[in-house]
């Protein structure tokens, strides 16, 4: 009883130094050297992970000397400054900054010293270079960096440790990788769990890290309804056929690609390109159009954008003004045809002065606002008017209608175009959300014309 | 009176001559009797059993007693049935029909020599004249082959129903007596392409010639039975029609439309999974010129002649349906009387004796139901079945596919097999469910015909007590009290009751479902008003309850007369009455609490709620059980 006391009150003190920031080493030291110096333990942990080394790190003998002298130099360095490894990275990669380079570099920092000294700074550093070199959303990449982690040295061995912060900063780093894998959407995997647990046990910060990602990651996977690939189609023809039924959101409607991307080169040696156009247009649509009033103009209107997580494409659409409630026409069912009585067809309406109960009328008060008819939108590979007259004239193959209605063209400047002066009201957005300022403005920011 | 009997004498030698030579001998004076009987019609009588029971009230009169016939009208009948019942026995290969898809000439000819081709064609066109009920008895075993029963349908009770009903006697003097012999064969064309449920949407269209004589008519027609070889088709066509405020119109009108007019093609027929025999097909009208004496009915009035035809005509399926099965049971009851397994045989297992007790129990409601309706619809006066017809139909051929289904079941893998007849039968009666207004639409027909009757009736009611009038909110409370304290009584037991004793049980059980039918409806038109069109679920529960009381009633009223006059086996009607009774009163009542308010059985948003997900997406969307997320 007395010795189990003292053996606590012991702990205390070693953790109360531990929190004061002066480990007392030569408590500790012996426990921790017996884990670390027997290798047996140590492969055999190795062994059980399927490991990745890259072909170019083991060939690539002198690149891989120059990173160790700069790892070297690194840590030498911090033993008299507070310099952190930032530096190695961006020294070690030049000018590919790639995976291969990113794995190097740790590879290295784990095979230079087998302490791993200063390696909670390297994985801090290396947190924040992941963007830089891409790797943000690779699991493996994560895996590697928390494989930097000395195995086995921070795991509590007894109820004391387990009840206080042990290796508060490590765990902490341990953390921080997760959060970040979380922040980019990385769902950790199997041999992240096998890696948390052998370096910081079962019940650690990391490992509760981990459990809560593990709990909700899963839950929120299929929660968008709309979900957009993370490789979006290359083509943009294919892109455009993508976007437009992710837009139109109608099972019925139908893409129609009306030209192909193409270059051609004339006799004279000048090069023709022909954008690609991509239309859709649902039967519903269709069948508005063809009721439209051909006194009345229909609208070309765009680009509109659309954001496919970080690309962003643009849209046309054909609309018209919301039909005035004076010239609207109700059609006129022969009331023979669905009042009561009647078995032929169901009866689709019962004459009664009675109307829903209070009690169950579950309707909401929507208000709705009227708006024009859109009657069918595309995708050109550009903006011109002489492109999207190109896909009116496609339309009208199936809606003649649209031969007698004038089309009036309300076009924006085009999406890669930014006007430098702010002139007016139309749409502030559309100028917010370009980037680039194109100097010579070949196109006039508002194209309005009336095709016939 | 001599002169009548005269010719009513020639008329019955005419018809003798096919077959019924012995006839000719009784002859005259009771079917003189009984012919006229047949026909007087006085328009005074208007039917109102189902519409009425909307109201929570029951016409018992219009059901109690079970119609019978007449002995001669039996005898007559019976004459009739044996010589079919021979010829379907004997002479039709059913099998072959199946298989080849067509029904071979002589077997044509055959139906034809029977003068089956004209069961209620009246005789002075040479047709055999019969009553509704009569035609039902023949249904029975012309059921037994698909094919025929649907080729017979299509040519007389739809086909050449609208001359009968609403033509001129000039029409029915050039058409009907060929139509009667079989020589030339009807067809109903009402269907089209982009006309499925929707009559809005017919386009055949019909346009007066310059000199007014002719129709001109153009279009196409789907799934026409009889479609390529009728030589005589009702037509219904969309005519433009000028009306009181001389704004025209497009109405539809029915015509009769011959081959011989020309410009008529009739497509490919269609490759069916059952009535493989029967003959459907496209039939397209290339400027067939029609002249305008062959308008049936009025211009314009060619919904109603169509209705007419329809709602009429249904009724005929509880008859056809009972045959078919009735057939079944004695060949499924033979192998099960037969076969052995486990050294016992099957028919003394309790699972495959409940298939034959459900047998039994539907074709007994069947028939009863068919009956009932036939004989209201014969009765002196304006029939209007046209409920009673729907509810017969729903629930005979909802009920032929589960007990052609019980039946083949009892002979497993056999049944399954074109060995056998069952799979056949199963093909054949899936149709049933489809054809003549589909059992979805006949529910909703049903349904809400019986809510705007109730609802013309308790509108005035329900705005005072909305409005809050103390004085209807008290009476109306004080019947509810009363119904609660006291069961509901419609005089159907007891002293003066219609229903004999040794079933009162059940009659109670009707009465009960009846009174709380009533003010359930009551409740859902409070509730709903006139936007109950837009209920469907409830409305097909309001329709279900209506076809079990409406089926109760039937197996009521037939058992009581069986009792009363001492039928054969009455006492197993009495055990088949009482069993089918108490099932539809615990349906009834679960269904009738479904329709409450806050009712916890009723699961309909729910329902809703899963078909608007999977229709959203057009697929089943749950994630397959296999699939992971990390």
């Amino acid at each position: 009883m007395s010795a189990s006391h003292h053996l606590l009150r012991l702990q205390c003190v070693r953790c109360l130094s531990h929190f004061l920031g002066t480990p007392v080493r030569q408590v500790i030291l012996p426990g921790r050297a017996h884990l670390q110096t027997p290798g047996s333990q140590h492969i055999y942990v190795q062994l059980l992970r399927p490991f990745h080394r890259s072909a170019v790190c083991s060939t690539d003998r002198q690149n891989r000397t120059d990173i160790e002298k700069l790892v070297e130099d690194e840590t030498h360095h911090k033993d008299k400054t507070l310099v952190t490894h930032d530096d190695i990275f961006d020294r070690a990669a030049g000018d590919s900054k790639t995976k291969v380079e990113f794995n190097r570099v740790v590879d290295v920092f784990k095979s230079k010293d087998i302490r791993r000294r200063g390696h909670v700074e390297f994985i801090y550093a290396a947190l924040k270079k992941m963007p830089e070199f891409g790797v943000e959303c690779d699991v493996t990449v994560y895996n590697k960096l928390l494989d930097v982690f000395p195995k086995e040295v921070f795991v509590p061995q007894n109820f004391i440790q387990r009840m206080f912060n042990h290796y508060p900063r490590q765990q902490e780093c341990g953390v921080q990788v997760l959060e970040q894998m979380e922040n980019y959407g990385v769902m950790p995997n199997i041999e992240t769990k096998v890696l948390l647990v052998q370096i910081f046990g079962e019940k650690s910060h990391p490992i509760r890290k981990f459990q809560r990602i593990m709990y909700w990651f899963p839950k929120f996977k299929h929660t968008n309804p709309y979900p957009v690939p993370h490789v979006l189609p290359s083509d943009p023809v294919d892109l455009a056929q993508f976007c437009l039924t992710r837009i139109a959101a109608d099972l019925d409607a139908k893409i129609t690609i009306y030209q192909y991307p193409s270059t051609d080169i004339t006799e004279t040696g000048e090069e023709i390109t022909r954008p690609h156009i991509v239309g859709i247009q649902s039967p519903d649509q269709r069948s508005l159009l063809a009721k439209h009033n051909p006194c009345k103009p229909v609208f070309v209107e765009g680009p509109y954008p659309l954001w496919l997580r970080q690309k962003c494409v643009h849209y046309y659409l054909l609309r018209a003004d919301p039909i005035p409630p004076e010239e609207k026409v109700e059609e006129e069912i022969d009331p023979e045809m669905i009042c009561p009585e009647q078995s032929l067809f169901f009866p689709q309406r019962v004459e009664l002065d009675l109307n829903v109960d209070m009690g169950d009328d579950h309707s909401f008060n929507v208000d709705e606002v009227e708006e024009g008819a859109v009657y069918a939108m595309c995708m050109a590979g550009q903006g011109d008017q002489a492109t999207l007259s190109q896909w009116i004239s496609g339309l009208q193959e199936t809606c003649p209608i649209l031969g007698q209605i004038p089309t009036v063209f309300r076009l924006e400047s085009g999406p890669r175009e930014l006007q430098t002066s702010t002139d007016d009201h139309q749409r502030p957005e559309q100028e917010s959300e370009t980037d680039q300022i194109i100097e010579d403005d070949e196109e006039p920011r508002h194209s309005q014309g009336v095709k016939q | 009176m001599s002169l009548n009997k005269f010719i009513v004498l020639s008329r019955s030698v005419r018809r003798g001559r096919n077959l019924f030579a012995a006839r000719v001998a009784q002859t005259g004076e009771y079917l003189y009797q009984f012919q006229s009987q047949r026909f007087i019609r006085s328009s005074s009588r208007s039917l109102a059993y189902a519409k009425d029971l909307f109201l929570g009230k029951v016409n018992k009169k219009e059901v109690f007693p079970y119609p019978e016939i007449s002995n001669e009208e039996l005898e007559e009948l019976n004459q009739f049935v044996q010589p079919v019942e021979k010829f379907f026995n004997e002479s039709v290969d059913s099998a072959k029909i199946d298989r080849e898809a067509n029904i071979p000439p002589e077997t044509l000819d055959g139906l034809k020599e029977l003068g089956l081709f004209g069961i209620q064609i009246p005789e002075e066109y040479g047709g055999l004249g019969l009553s509704n009920t009569m035609y039902a008895r023949l249904g029975e075993i012309t059921s037994l082959d698909g094919s025929i029963a649907v080729t017979l349908a299509a040519h007389q009770a739809i086909g050449l129903k609208g001359i009968l009903i609403a033509g001129t006697d000039a029409q029915k003097a050039k058409y009907l007596p060929k139509l009667a012999t079989g020589e030339h064969i009807a067809a109903f064309c009402l269907t089209e392409p982009g006309s499925g449920s929707d009559a809005a949407s017919i386009q055949l269209r019909a346009t007066l010639t310059e000199d007014g004589k002719h129709y001109l008519l153009n279009g196409t027609k789907f799934w026409i039975s009889n479609g390529g070889w009728a030589d005589i088709m009702t037509v219904f066509a969309r005519t433009e029609v000028v009306d009181k405020d001389g704004q025209k119109k497009d109405k539809i009108t029915a015509f009769i439309v011959e081959r011989a007019f020309g410009g008529v093609t009739s497509g490919k027929p269609e490759d069916k999974l059952g009535i493989r025999g029967s003959n459907t097909t496209e039939i397209t009208f290339e400027d067939t010129k029609v002249p305008i004496e062959n308008v049936i009915g009025e211009v314009g009035d060619g919904f109603k002649v169509a209705m007419n035809i329809l709602n009429n005509g249904r009724f005929s399926m509880g008859g056809a349906g009972a045959g078919v099965v009735k057939k079944l049971i004695e060949l499924s009851a033979e192998y099960a009387g037969t076969r052995k397994q486990f050294n016992r045989r099957l028919s003394e297992f309790g699972m495959i004796q409940d298939k034959f007790a459900t047998m039994a129990l539907n074709v007994y409601v069947m028939e009863s139901m068919a009956y009932l309706t036939a004989g209201m619809m014969d009765r002196p006066g304006l029939p209007d079945c046209s409920l009673e017809a729907a509810m017969v139909k729903v629930f005979s051929s909802e009920g032929t596919w589960i007990c052609v289904s019980e039946a083949l079941q009892v002979l497993g893998g056999l049944g399954f097999t074109k060995n056998y007849p069952y799979e056949r039968y199963l093909r054949d009666c899936r149709i049933l469910q489809i054809f003549e207004g589909t059992n979805e639409i006949l529910r909703m027909y049903v349904a809400l015909t019986g809510m705007q009757h109730a609802g013309k009736i308790l509108t005035g009611k329900i705005k005072e007590m909305k409005k809050g009038n103390l004085g209807v909110v008290f009476e109306i409370l004080g019947k509810k009290i009363k119904d609660t304290v006291q069961t509901a009584d419609f005089g159907l037991t007891g002293k003066d009751g219609v229903v004999h004793p040794s079933l009162t049980e059940s009659a109670k059980m009707f009465e009960q479902n009846a009174a709380c039918f009533g003010s359930t409806v009551e409740g859902l038109l409070y509730r709903y008003g006139k936007t109950i069109v837009d209920e469907q679920l409830l409305l097909k529960k309001v329709a279900d309850v209506l076809i079990n009381l409406y089926a109760m009633t039937a197996v009521l009223s037939r058992s009581s007369r069986s009792i009363s006059i001492g039928l054969r086996n009455h006492d197993h009607e009495v055990l088949l009455t009482n069993t089918f009774c108490k099932d539809a009163h615990f349906k009834n009542n679960y269904m009738l609490s479904q329709l409450q308010r806050y009712s916890p059985e009723n699961d309909d948003a729910n329902i809703k709620k899963i078909a608007q997900d999977v229709l959203a997406k057009r697929a089943y969307i749950c994630s397959h059980p296999l699939e992971r997320t990390f």
